[in-house]
């Protein structure tokens, strides 16, 4: 078959629907919500997490389908050929508006911290987005926090949530920890742990993806809460985790010249979005009082003292060299550090290898 | 001995299909409640999550976590017994730890208390007695019976009693004359519909599972008949269980399932034992289990029961809870027939639906159809409860006016009332009343009132009752039952039970309604299961026919 050919039997089998009026292509097994957000419909979610299986639960991505009754969850809902969709009705909208005025009611805040975690604007955005009045139906409210939990991590300020289970999924579907489940049911229902136990009883590992997938800050990143009070807006760098091989995409958050905490970048290519422990909450180092940031030299009764680098440098390069005249090139034995980044490493094998003739080279990472 | 019991407890279990509830129940009976060393050695043994399942069993009403909590007593205090003194009985047997629990399923005989796996009826503690579930009456209109025709009958729930006038001699046919396809085409023939309230046509169901790819299949029945005011399917399955194992075993031959579930509700344990004993018989008899009556059909039943959650009678929930899952709805499609239990195909079927297909077969499609009035095809088993002369089962054909119902079979209303309000499709249709009391009991004449038959159950209220009060009682229930997945039911059934009680809400009557209205509206349209999408009607015919006691009730806080 040639490629022209090929082109065009791709072309006739090019699968249609339309939506709002215009036809558009989709993919087999696309979702109505899948092909709606391609054609930026900005149609509005709290349940879903692209990464996660489409649960439906919030229902505010219900959509009309011409021919069915009820409109559908455009998450769950799979497109077929032909199918005519309308995403934002005036009827859907006031759905969407009523649904959110529900979601409110059941909240003690609407406005948090954007410091608990990378989602946690949502629900705000989107009862700006819509004009909800947050008063509207008001009555008992959902969820009892846990403020016993004395992890150093994860806040679980569950006043704030809103049952989407978006932790429950992501604790379950892309940490394969399910260390978190829900307990009870209907309004009653409460994000839990075995025997609704503290994190650090549960398999809870602290990764802290349950953290940034939630939409209202009921889970929270406690280590950068603790830079709440610092005055200046946060801002995002993007770059790599520093600690193993993984080469995980993060934001760095600062404010001013103090970094503040880190997430996870969910568009990065290695993690989409997940980190671990380390990669999420143990920067403390960077800019800790104990970190060294000169060299130390060792005196004669076992004390450090202050130097400059030529002198380390000078001191080092004679005990190597000594070590290698009186016992050969295998006394010496390199290790590099898992924190060091990549180009570190490799300058270590390097330096390892070429500089004296062995091969006796690691990585800590590796153990 | 409590490790190596534990290990023999899931022993018994975990190479069976739907372990989890056998082995919850197995512990829970065993040392009266559910603790935290049997969840863990569950856990291990079925390779659950320890979280899941902590979580999966707090779901369940009746699982106790508490020492002693199994024996404890639990008093219905559902929409018709709270009628009845349920509220007062539980109040005086609180001294023995009693708690609530909603509809059980016994209201023709209220008060039902549970009282580890026994039931007890009675109005104090003091006449509190186990009993029999009642019988139906016999047909008060002289109708000809498709269910109930032999079910009066001395002896009936035995296999003798049921062989005696014809039991087991559709399937005889079935597996000896007749091909699946050729069942097939009697049960779609006859027109019979899913009697569990969807109205879904049997047979077209049953080809699709039969058509399905994938094996092995399925055939659930669905016996959690949790919706208040409705307790026909216990008087089929405690007095004619035969009748539903065989409908059972068609479906089996007609969808070439080798596998059968019986999910049974929690608050039905006579009748687990009353199956439980059904099902050994027809095994012995060669009649259920391998290679039936000689053949190369063989169809094995297993009975499962619930733990108390009315949102397991929808079939995503059932089959989520048969797995031992979480027992949320599923998102549809697909559908069971091709992804049901362990995503295969599986025919979920409602007890009246399988017990009529043994009559169905033996009479034939023409017979059947002909049962129905007004064009209707068949019969309908409707649990009449509440104020009302005489409540019971009936067996009515599909068509009968609610009026002849209600007045000339059931008696009408007690001595000096009148009928105020009665429910539809137990609560889920909400009320009828006035002018709207003037249908008959088929889909559309009921729907053209705004509401429908559903599964059948119909309560009455006199003109003695609250209509907010029985709203309120009503929603409280559907807020109970909610299983907290979708936001419009979790969040919608809440607000509605607390302006319904007062607890919240305007003052003002305009605005009271344009909010109960507004919740009705997105709970309706948006909700991912039937719980939802049917508790607005609840509020909308509350303000559709009792504005006047809105405006009381609202006007009152």
């Amino acid at each position: 078959m040639t490629e022209h050919s090929m082109n065009a039997t791709a072309m006739e089998r090019k699968l249609t629907m339309t939506l709002d009026g215009q036809p558009v292509g989709f993919s087999e097994g696309e979702t109505i919500y899948q092909v709606a957000q391609r054609a930026q419909k900005n149609v509005p979610t709290l349940c879903y997490d692209e990464r996660l299986e489409a649960f439906g639960a919030c229902r505010l991505c219900v959509v009309e389908v011409e021919g069915v009754k009820a409109p559908v969850a455009s998450c769950t809902t799979k497109v077929t050929p032909g199918m005519i969709v309308r995403s934002g009705s005036p009827t859907i909208e006031k759905y969407r508006k009523t649904l959110l005025e529900l979601v409110v009611s059941e909240n003690r805040e609407v406005d948090v911290n954007p410091l608990r975690g990378f989602a946690s604007q949502e629900l705000t955005t989107l009862v700006d987005r819509y004009g909800a009045r947050t008063g509207r139906f008001k009555g008992k409210k959902s969820g009892t926090s846990n403020k016993s939990d004395d992890n150093p991590f994860i806040l679980r300020d569950y006043d704030l949530c809103i049952s989407c289970y978006r932790c429950v999924r992501v604790c379950a579907e892309q940490e394969g920890d399910y260390a978190i489940s829900m307990m009870n049911r209907g309004f009653s229902t409460q994000i839990t742990t075995e025997f609704n136990g503290r994190l650090k009883d549960s398999d809870c590992t602290f990764c802290g993806q349950c953290v940034q997938t939630c939409p209202t800050g009921a889970l929270a990143d406690k280590k950068a809460l603790r830079a709440a009070d610092l005055p200046g807006e946060v801002t995002k760098t993007r770059t790599i985790c520093p600690y193993c091989g993984v080469g995980c995409s993060v934001d760095l958050l600062t404010k001013g010249d103090r970094l503040v905490g880190v997430q996870p970048a969910m568009d990065g290519p290695a993690n989409g979005g997940a980190l671990c422990i380390k990669g999420q909450f143990a920067f403390d180092f960077v800019q800790h009082e104990d970190r060294l940031k000169k060299p130390l030299l060792r005196q004669a009764d076992g004390s450090f003292k202050e130097t400059d680098w030529d002198t380390a440098l000078d001191i080092a390069a004679a005990g190597f060299r000594r070590a290698l005249e009186q016992h050969g090139r295998r006394s010496i034995y390199g290790i590099a550090s898992g924190r060091a980044p990549h180009e570190a490493a490799y300058s270590m094998q390097k330096f390892i290898r070429a500089g004296f003739g062995t091969h006796y080279i690691d990585n800590c990472s590796r153990a | 001995m409590s490790a190596a019991g534990n290990q023999q407890l899931i022993e018994r279990f975990r190479h069976q299909p739907a372990p989890l509830l056998p082995v919850l129940h197995a512990f829970h009976d065993r040392d009266g409640f559910l603790s935290e060393d049997a969840l863990r050695a569950v856990s291990e043994g079925l390779k659950i999550p320890l979280a899941d399942l902590f979580g999966t069993v707090t779901f369940y009403h009746h699982f106790s976590r508490e020492p002693g909590g199994l024996n404890k007593p639990r008093v219905c205090t559902g929409n018709v017994c709270s009628l009845r003194g349920g509220n007062e009985l539980l109040a005086a047997l609180k001294s023995q730890g009693a708690t609530a629990m909603p509809c059980s399923g016994r209201c023709d005989e209220p008060v039902p208390v549970l009282r580890g796996h026994e039931t007890l009826v009675g109005t104090t503690p003091e006449n509190l007695r186990a009993s029999a579930s009642p019988l139906p009456a016999p047909n008060p209109g002289g109708c000809e019976e498709c269910i109930f025709t032999h079910i009066r009958e001395p002896g009936r729930a035995t296999l003798e009693g049921y062989k005696r006038t014809g039991g087991y001699e559709a399937l005889t046919k079935a597996v000896r004359e007749m091909s699946p396809a050729q069942l097939l085409a009697v049960v779609t023939e006859s027109k019979l519909a899913g009697r569990g309230g969807a109205g879904f046509p049997t047979g077209v169901k049953w080809k699709a599972v039969a058509d399905a790819a994938g094996n092995p299949k399925s055939v659930v029945c669905n016996a959690d008949e949790g919706e208040p005011g409705c307790f026909k399917d216990r008087a089929i399955m405690d007095h004619d269980p035969h009748a539903m194992l065989e409908g059972m075993a068609l479906a089996g031959f007609a969808t070439g399932a080798a596998r059968g579930f019986i999910y049974l509700r929690y608050e039905y344990p006579e009748t687990f034992r009353i199956l439980e004993r059904a099902i050994a018989e027809a095994e012995a008899a060669g009649l259920l289990g391998a290679n039936i009556l000689g053949s190369a059909f063989s169809f094995k039943i297993h009975l499962r029961r619930g733990a108390g959650a009315y949102i397991c009678g929808e079939e995503g929930s059932l089959l989520n809870s048969l797995e031992g899952k979480h027992p949320f709805p599923r998102n549809k499609p697909p559908y069971p027939v091709t992804h049901g239990f362990e995503n295969l195909p599986t025919a979920v079927n409602n007890v009246e639906t399988l017990a009529s297909v043994p009559p169905i077969v033996r009479n034939g499609a023409a017979w059947y159809r002909g049962l129905g009035r007004n064009g209707h095809a068949g019969t309908k088993l409707i649990s009449l409860s509440g104020d009302i002369q005489r409540p019971g089962n009936y067996e009515v054909p599909i068509g009968l006016p609610l009026q002849t119902l209600l007045h000339e079979w059931a008696g009408g209303p007690l001595s000096g009332r009148t009928i105020q309000a009665v429910t539809m499709a137990g609560l889920s249709g909400g009320f009828l009343a006035g002018d709207s009391l003037d249908c008959t009991l088929d889909e559309p004449s009921i729907r053209s009132k705004g509401s429908f038959l559903g599964a059948g159950g119909i309560i009455v209220f006199d003109d003695s009752r609250n209509m907010v009060a029985a709203a309120h009682d009503a929603m409280e229930f559907f807020a109970h039952e909610s299983c907290g997945k979708c936001f419009p039911c979790r969040i919608g059934t809440q607000r509605l039970t607390e302006r319904l009680n007062g607890e919240a809400g305007p003052r003002d009557l305009a605005a009271w309604t344009e909010e109960v209205r507004d919740i009705g509206a997105a709970m309706r349209a948006t909700s991912a299961c039937g719980l939802g999408m049917a508790a607005p009607f609840v509020t909308d015919s509350l303000l559709k026919f009792f504005p006047k006691q809105v405006e009381n009730h609202v006007s009152a806080k």
